[in-house]
């Protein structure tokens, strides 16, 4: 580990340095940047990038991807308004079933690319299609709102002074950083992006793995998908769209190999917070909201160039 | 072919030349003022243990790597330089990879003219010419029976080699470097080959026959050079040297027991099969393995021998028969099963299927126990590095230390991981399929000492192997496998090269014949 | 061992036709998939096969399919590129700004081709001499050309488009132009895959790169020269676009990549690289066109056409992947 450990650390460095720069040069440009207000509801914003942002960790060690993210939020949230309104269930009952949803539509995309052994990218680009498609085609183009106050908590409340989903993407994500790097799943995800194969003769189960963390990503986005409807008051069937490249560079900027075996959550979290902060800082500074979107693909690219570059005099 | 004739009287001059050839990489000099030479229409073959600079040498010849400044190549007695693989190909030198190089997803045809395809008009490539050309080429090699439009990826290792060779003759090399070619093919393959590179020496192309099969390079070299750390050894007529004197130039001093085989008490049966079967490709195997014993499974390549392996294992469930262990049935229906049941396999493939070469040596060993190393499923750290630590001892592997990556590792040792990860899982039937395959003499006996010592500990053995002196040397008693089915056993008393290789090619021109 | 003297025994055999549909497999299975479609379809609703229906399919999709040729170049070489729908909008953007700003109808056409070019060629540069892979910087580059692409927009109309300019809505012989450049283009591009060195090394590099370079093929030189052909059809596959109606709206088609992406993986490139056909990529990008026009005559609610879409994309996935599986 320590190899694969220094490489990350090269990478860390170099997104650390990215990190303070931008930090540093936002905070010129607004005094606003630096306040713990705006700081929390950064934190608000980007809760269900982030958590999508964990099981896409594993998913991209173990040398895949999943595309459908973003649609299977976009039905989580449809269901979850279907369910309680239109099926006239509990709120609580509806939150629980949107979310098994979620993991159903995971469960699906692992069954598909283990069983029929579907490359992932082809996989989860068909369900992309697929569960944005039953989204559209259950919603009607009508959306759900009216929800009681209670559940605006999760995504619109705060406990401690801190926003809700915060807490819980902290937990989620000192979670999955435990998972993979202390427990023997998390050995096995690697194993499985390194070396499939090695990994099936040494008797590690493959499939499982691999179902286990496709129906995490589906599970999570369910989650995230209840948290998204709690923080705008509403669920519309476009809900999600493309916040699988959002959730991808996170993930890759945080230095997760895109071909497997590599990556960590902490380095997923630093990706995290380096785009957010860049879209925040940007806005800040009058940048609007497209042109944020500029810079977190230069910055993407210019991320992965730098470590590149740096590896390559590593390794003589 | 444009190549010369090869004159037997007088020496002729040499095709190509390496003088006073140093290479360095990061400041280790792997190669030391190297001379070499090889002549039209001579085989020479290139000797070393892994590490001793063949690979180098030939990289060097084939235009990956270009030597130090002072070292100098000569094609026909004119120096040139070499920028990339495409200027050695001009100067007519063509190399056949140990790890072939070809495209799988494409037909024969174009795989042997890839890069240098015939034309039509305006540049067009001519298909029909393509596999006009293609199959000459063939039948020339002798190849009548390979179909010009087959997928290379569906095609065995023997008959991948054939368009590997045939692409080179289609480029008119007049010198083809042959780097193991014989590793991983079956005895009747081997002896095609050999015929093949007879053939081309007849031809007068220049051959440089890398190997460690002894027997090949006598039946086969006209010269044998060998290196040792990077530096030249000699250069002998084959006629001057002999086995012994070649193994103590290879490693420096004299290896007088190829095969340690140390006879230990056999104990009670551990692993039985009942007519075990895997489609057809697994056919009613019956077998008693007991405690401490060896036993060699012998055939050739597509017998069904690995495949039998992967069936007790569970990778391929066995579709009917069954499973003894202990006495007590079992059903063993994933790796995982087998594994808890103390089923081992040192796989056939060692950089595919028992490595995971980017991981530590560490993670390595405690692969497939990592669930018994675990507290509640978080691995444990320190039991896991020592396990590492006492694997690296007990095993001889020589490495930095259990944090570097296995993939640094040499071939041998390398080998010595994938056996640590499983000898540590404290297994009671350990399979090893190809335990030797592609590792030079030294590592090879230690792979062999260790497998007498894992015997004498009371592990039940099955040995899998292309070599039949390994076969011969190490078991205790001897199968034969053919056509998924199990021809013969042999005690090791009535073992003889004769009689088991009778027995896998008697099989073989049976099942030939019933196929047609 | 049998196993393979028996293949090669039976392809010793395989004559011209074997051959054929042994490289054409995947495409003459679409094909009869496209028949059956517009033979059921149009009995049940006769109005599908009406000229004006075909041409509505027709000109409403060709870009895709011109778009869906390079794409596929780009996939069997062994990358990706996700940034293709973006880059497109941004082309027809510049295209019809520059056809409203008085430059001359033929700059209007010409430039977009160029400025796609330069663009996949950097693409092309980052993913083969610096080696990030490309679905890396495609992602950054399609987050730079949509953000970039609004921001300096703002999603407006473009229109007033000069009537000359509007090369997608020429006829030649009653057949609009789109249909042409389709047949045109991939006509070209298959005979260019198989019959030119260059494309057989497209499916050399993305068979086994470390082979190709052994055989002499300049990998990194060859890459970037597929991202720029890939670029060349982006472009014209964005004139296609951007003239099929009097206004452009300068923003990106949702989900152009993956339509373009979903095409050529149908139509039988393989996403690992090495195979496939452009004829196969344009026949899927035909199948899906007619497909969505299907559901609207089969009276299927339009809200559920993407559903309907994504479960017959899933479908073919599936038995494209039972027929490889039986092959292999």
């Amino acid at each position: 580990m320590t190899l694969s450990l220094r490489s990350f650390m090269r990478h860390e460095a170099v997104l650390g340095i990215l990190l303070v720069l931008v930090l540093f040069v936002l905070a010129q440009q607004s005094d606003k940047f630096f306040t713990t207000a705006n700081i929390l509801n950064q934190g608000r914003l980007m809760t269900e990038i982030g958590l999508i942002a964990l099981p896409m960790t594993f998913v991209i060690i173990t040398g895949g991807i999943d595309l459908s993210v973003g649609s299977i939020l976009g039905l989580c949230a449809i269901l979850l308004g279907v369910f309680w309104q239109n099926l006239g269930l509990p709120l609580p009952a509806a939150m629980a079933l949107a979310v098994c949803v979620g993991a159903l539509a995971g469960l699906v995309n692992g069954l598909i690319i283990t069983r029929f052994k579907v490359p992932p990218l082809i996989a989860t680009l068909a369900t992309l299609a697929l569960y944005r498609g039953l989204a559209e085609g259950i919603s009607q183009a009508r959306s759900v709102r009216g929800y009681p106050e209670w559940f605006f908590v999760l995504g619109q409340g705060e406990v401690l002074g801190v926003p809700t989903q915060l807490w819980i993407l902290i937990v989620f994500a000192i979670g999955a950083a435990a998972i993979l790097g202390l427990t023997t799943f998390g050995r096995a995800t690697y194993a499985v992006g390194a070396n499939e194969t090695a990994a099936r003769f040494s008797g590690i189960n493959v499939d499982r793995t691999k179902l286990l963390i496709y129906t995490a990503s589906g599970l999570v986005s369910g989650i995230a998908a209840v948290i998204f409807v709690s923080r705008v008051s509403t669920t519309r069937s476009d809900m999600g769209t493309g916040v699988e490249l959002d959730v991808i560079t996170a993930v890759v900027l945080g230095g997760t190999s895109i071909f497997g075996g590599r990556g960590t959550i902490i380095g997923t979290v630093v990706g995290l917070i380096l785009v957010q902060a860049l879209k925040n800082g940007l806005a800040l500074s009058g940048v609007k909201g497209d042109g944020t979107i500029v810079v977190i693909g230069v910055v993407l690219i210019f991320a992965i160039l730098a470590s590149n570059l740096f590896s390559r005099n590593g390794d003589g | 072919m444009t190549a010369t004739p090869a004159t037997s009287s007088e020496t002729p001059p040499p095709l190509v030349e390496l003088r006073n050839t140093s290479k360095t990489f990061g400041g280790i000099k792997v190669l030391k003022n190297v001379g070499f030479d090889v002549r039209p229409g001579e085989v020479h073959a290139l000797l070393g243990e892994n590490g001793a600079g063949k690979s180098t040498l030939i990289k060097i010849l084939s235009g990956f790597h270009t030597p130090d400044e002072g070292g100098e190549i000569r094609v026909n007695g004119r120096p040139v330089s070499f920028s990339s693989p495409r200027d050695a190909r001009k100067a007519g030198i063509a190399t056949v990879y140990q790890e072939l190089l070809l495209f799988p997803d494409m037909t024969v045809a174009e795989n042997i003219f890839i890069g240098h395809a015939p034309r039509a008009g305006m540049g067009a490539l001519d298909w029909n010419e393509m596999r006009r050309r293609a199959r000459a080429l063939l039948d020339d090699l002798d190849s009548h029976d390979l179909d010009v439009d087959a997928r290379v990826g569906g095609l065995s290792v023997a008959n991948r080699q054939r368009v590997e060779i045939a692409k080179a003759l289609s480029q008119d090399a007049r010198l083809l470097i042959m780097d193991e070619p014989t590793a991983s093919l079956a005895d009747a393959d081997v002896r095609r080959l050999l015929d093949v590179v007879r053939r081309l020496r007849e031809r007068g192309v220049a051959i440089i026959y890398i190997s460690h099969r002894m027997p090949e390079i006598f039946a086969l070299a006209d010269r044998v050079t060998v290196l040792r750390d990077g530096s030249l050894i000699g250069t002998k007529d084959i006629e001057e040297v002999d086995d012994a004197s070649l193994v103590s130039m290879m490693v420096g001093r004299s290896i007088d027991q190829l095969f340690p085989k140390v006879v230990v008490p056999i104990g009670a049966p551990v692993l039985e099969l009942r007519k075990v079967s895997f489609k057809d490709e697994v056919q009613d195997i019956s077998l008693t393995l007991r405690a401490g014993e060896i036993l060699g499974i012998a055939g050739l390549v597509g017998s069904g021998r690995t495949e039998l392996a992967l069936t007790i294992f569970g990778i391929t469930p066995a579709t009917s028969g069954e499973i003894l262990l202990n006495g007590r049935p079992v059903t063993i229906r994933s790796p995982q099963q087998a594994r808890d049941l103390g089923i081992a396999y040192v796989p056939e493939d060692r950089g595919l299927q028992g490595l995971v070469k980017p991981q530590t040596i560490r993670e390595n060993v405690s692969m497939a126990l990592l669930d018994r190393i675990s507290k509640g499923s978080i691995v444990d750290r320190v039991k896991e590095s020592a396990l590492a630590r006492d694997a690296i001892a007990r095993f001889g592997i020589r490495a930095r230390g259990p944090e570097q990556r296995a993939g640094q590792l040499s071939g041998g040792n390398q080998q010595k991981v994938v056996l640590a990860k499983w000898v540590s899982t404290n297994p009671r039937v350990l399979i090893m399929d190809e335990p030797t395959r592609g590792i030079d003499v030294g590592a090879k006996s230690e792979i062999h000492a260790l497998m007498c010592k894992l015997a004498g500990e009371g592990l039940a053995v099955i040995m899998i192997s292309s070599e039949l002196p390994e076969v011969l040397g190490m078991s205790d008693r001897i199968m034969v496998m053919n056509g998924g089915r199990m021809v013969r056993t042999f005690d090791r008393s009535e073992a003889t090269p004769d009689v088991v290789g009778a027995a896998m090619t008697h099989a073989g021109a049976s099942h030939a014949g019933g196929a047609a | 061992m049998s196993v393979e003297t028996a293949t090669v025994r039976r392809s010793a055999s395989t004559g011209f036709a074997a051959r054929t549909f042994a490289t054409y497999g995947q495409e003459f299975i679409i094909l009869a998939c496209i028949v059956v479609l517009f033979v059921a379809v149009g009995l049940i609703a006769p109005r599908f096969i009406s000229p004006t229906n075909l041409t509505t399919i027709f000109v409403g999709n060709a870009y895709i399919a011109v778009a869906a040729i390079g794409m596929s170049m780009v996939i069997i070489s062994g990358h990706i590129d996700v940034s293709v729908g973006s880059l497109i909008g941004v082309l027809a953007t510049i295209s019809g700004t520059l056809a409203v700003s008085g430059y001359p109808v033929w700059f209007a056409w010409l430039a977009p081709v160029i400025v796609g070019m330069v663009v996949t060629s950097f693409i092309g540069v980052l993913v083969a001499y610096v080696r990030i892979p490309s679905i890396v910087v495609t992602l950054g580059m399609l987050s730079i050309l949509k953000g970039g692409l609004i921001s300096v927009t703002g999603g407006a109309w473009i229109t007033n488009l000069p009537p000359d300019y509007l090369i997608a809505q020429f006829r030649l012989f009653g057949i609009p132009s789109p249909v042409w450049f389709m047949i045109a283009l991939t006509a070209l591009a298959a005979m260019f895959m198989r019959y030119t060195a260059f494309g057989r090394s497209i499916y050399a590099i993305g068979g086994n790169g470390e082979a190709a370079r052994v055989a002499g093929i300049p990998v990194e030189r060859t890459t970037v020269t597929i991202f720029a052909i890939h670029g060349l059809f982006a472009g014209i596959a964005a004139v296609l676009f951007a003239t099929q109606l009097q206004v452009i709206q300068s923003t990106v088609p949702p989900n152009l990549e993956l339509t373009v992406i979903t095409a050529s993986v149908v139509g039988g490139v393989s996403i690992l690289g090495g195979t496939g056909t452009v004829v196969g990529s344009t026949l899927a990008a035909i199948l899906f066109a007619a497909i969505g026009s299907s559901l609207i005559f089969l009276n299927v609610s339009a809200y559920w056409l993407r559903a309907v879409q994504g479960l017959l994309i899933l479908a073919t996935v599936l038995a494209d992947m039972a027929r490889r599986h039986r092959i292999g």
